[in-house]
């Protein structure tokens, strides 16, 4: 310290002046806390004291009664859509880590200029936003969409009778259709860190592909597919935009579809807080899996 | 011998079928939802249940652009509403990455107690992991109070939550990758606490400064249920305007989500040479 502070009268043309002056007259120890003050005040007012009043507000009625009423309501008539929001979301998450698993191995283990087409546009669709997913998915999946058009010109269904797929059916394939490349990106990120050397040692002691995939690949590569489904599992049960377009008024429906109605048609915040407090607890055990995952990660 | 030999070429050669046959599955179900608005977008008439459409041009396309008038039901014109979320997207990207810079740096490179710094990285790491829905409900209620429910304010505010958590994680994990025998070089040589951050370590960062700052002003760009909730209905971003016509005109809602799906491909292409996979890795989903 003191060796800056005989450099001081040096810099005093220099542009922060003022700003340097503040800084090196306060106690150095402070410096970390002024730089982080703002972004940290910015977090406390605008997302934990909401994040915290959605507990607290989950205990209020319209009416301003205090009571478990809310949570009484939701299980009374949102119980088979907590079901629903559950069990697409399993379903999506378990079919968009089989298939990233397995495109991460292809890209992994193979060559030449399918596997070089592969690597490059499977990364399409990690940077889209939903909004635009679920565009592309009500023109795609609809009665009278490319893909009920297409399947009827090939006469493998009848166009009279379309294919339904505004439903758990759509809501899968699109979250799959958006979700699965990003666990591409990070799984194969992994699968590259695995050395050859691994693979051919496995390989000469006879291990089959499936054995290398299930014996050496996986297992090598847990802690990143871990905080993969992590980290999908916990963006669908969020997820709004493309439920509400793609599902909006239908039933069952999910969660936040319903927390949207409640204060949309009722102006019944009670309840969609309670409903919000279902979701947090649907993501809870991964959440604080991930929360403690990452902070690790960032602490080196 | 030969036979083997054989054996051998018919399973290479059953193997390039596959491969071929799962690639070009793959490239189906990647571009035909793509292709699907790409074609709404043009087509002018289309009458059930034709495979492809009677009639196309770019009708569609000049009257969202406000080049031509519009008589069209459910016509919108998306220009406001794209300039309005460039907008707020600039403002949201200055103020974040003001907010962010300072917080990254201090994580990576100063001295803050073990169990504060864990505090501050859970803070900005749990609207990552819980559903965000609720929180903008509450925010709204907040706001509501304070007068800044449907303001312009508002909408940034909330774009500002959500970008300027990205922002800072991208930020400490830009800094971490810079060494810190770099800055103690030059600060041994003499320079005070700012001029080696400013001539060696902000240089050095720059490239993921931008990928970050990139990134915000993508958010904020693509931003849905915080704006439902806190803009709607008084302002319409480029998001809100392709939810609204996405119920009314199929044509309209296209071409939105093309001029959405644009900046995301650009992203795409920049960020592979900005950043390092392992930052992308925190980034998306």
């Amino acid at each position: 310290m003191n060796k800056n502070r005989s450099n001081l009268p040096q810099k005093q043309n220099f542009g922060k002046k003022q700003a340097v002056q503040g800084i090196k007259k306060s106690p150095a120890y402070l410096l970390p806390f002024c730089l982080l003050l703002p972004a940290v005040s910015v977090i406390i007012l605008l997302y934990i004291q909401p994040f915290l009043a959605s507990f607290w507000g989950s205990f209020f009625t319209r009416r301003g009664e205090f009571g478990l009423q809310n949570y009484k309501l939701v299980l009374d008539r949102y119980l088979i859509d907590v079901y629903f929001t559950f069990a697409v979301t399993i379903f999506s998450t378990v079919v968009a880590t089989i298939l990233s698993i397995l495109l991460g191995v292809y890209l992994r283990l193979s060559q030449g200029w399918v596997h070089k087409i592969v690597s490059i546009l499977y990364r399409l669709p990690i940077f889209l936003p939903f909004v635009v997913v679920a565009q592309m998915m009500r023109s795609f999946l609809a009665p009278h969409g490319i893909l009920n058009l297409l399947l009827a010109h090939f006469n493998l269904i009848n166009i009279e009778r379309p294919l339904q797929l505004f439903n758990w059916i759509g809501l899968s394939f699109g979250f799959v259709w958006k979700e699965a490349p990003f666990m591409v990106l990070l799984i194969v990120g992994g699968f590259q860190m695995i050395d050859d050397s691994y693979i051919e040692a496995a390989k000469s002691v006879g291990a089959n592909l499936y054995q290398i995939i299930t014996r050496v690949l996986i297992p090598m590569n847990k802690q990143t597919i871990l905080v993969a489904v992590t980290l999908v599992f916990c963006s669908l049960v969020g997820c709004f935009s493309f439920p509400y377009m793609l599902i909006g008024g239908k039933t069952p429906s999910t969660i936040t579809i319903d927390i949207a109605h409640r204060v949309t048609y009722f102006r019944d915040y009670g309840v969609a807080n309670a409903l919000g407090v279902f979701s947090y607890l649907m993501v809870s055990i991964l959440a604080v899996y991930y929360v403690l995952n990452m902070r690790k990660g960032l602490y080196d | 011998m030969i036979k083997e030999a054989r054996i051998k070429t018919n399973q290479s050669i059953l193997k390039k079928t596959v491969e071929l046959i799962l690639f070009i599955i793959f490239l189906f179900i990647l571009f035909a939802p793509i292709f699907s608005i790409l074609i709404w977008s043009i087509a002018i008439r289309w009458y059930w249940p034709n495979t492809f459409p009677q009639q196309i041009g770019f009708d569609y396309w000049l009257q969202a652009l406000g080049i031509i008038k519009s008589l069209t039901l459910g016509a919108v014109n998306v220009l406001p509403a794209f300039w309005l979320s460039l907008g707020i997207a600039i403002v949201v990207v200055v103020i974040s990455m003001l907010l962010a810079i300072p917080a990254g740096y201090a994580l990576s490179k100063l001295k803050i107690p073990h169990f504060l710094k864990g505090i501050i990285l859970i803070l900005f790491l749990l609207p990552r992991a819980f559903p965000q829905q609720p929180v903008f409900l509450n925010l709204m209620l907040l706001f509501n109070k304070v007068g800044l429910n449907g303001t312009v304010t508002g909408v940034i505010l909330v774009h500002i939550v959500v970008g300027l958590v990205y922002a800072v994680w991208i930020t400490t994990s830009t800094f971490n990758s810079i060494p810190p025998e770099l800055e103690e070089a030059g600060r041994s040589m003499g320079a005070t606490r700012w001029k080696a951050f400013s001539r060696i370590t902000l240089p050095l960062a720059t490239p993921g400064l931008i990928a970050s700052a990139v990134f915000v002003f993508l958010q904020s760009m693509f931003e849905f249920t915080g704006t439902f909730f806190v803009g709607l209905p008084f302002i319409t971003t480029l998001p809100m305007t392709l939810y609204s016509a996405s119920g009314s005109n199929i044509q309209f809602a296209s071409v939105i989500a093309i001029l959405l799906l644009i900046p995301s491909i650009v992203f795409m292409i920049v960020i592979q040479r900005l950043l390092k996979a392992e930052y992308i890795g925190g980034i998306s989903g």
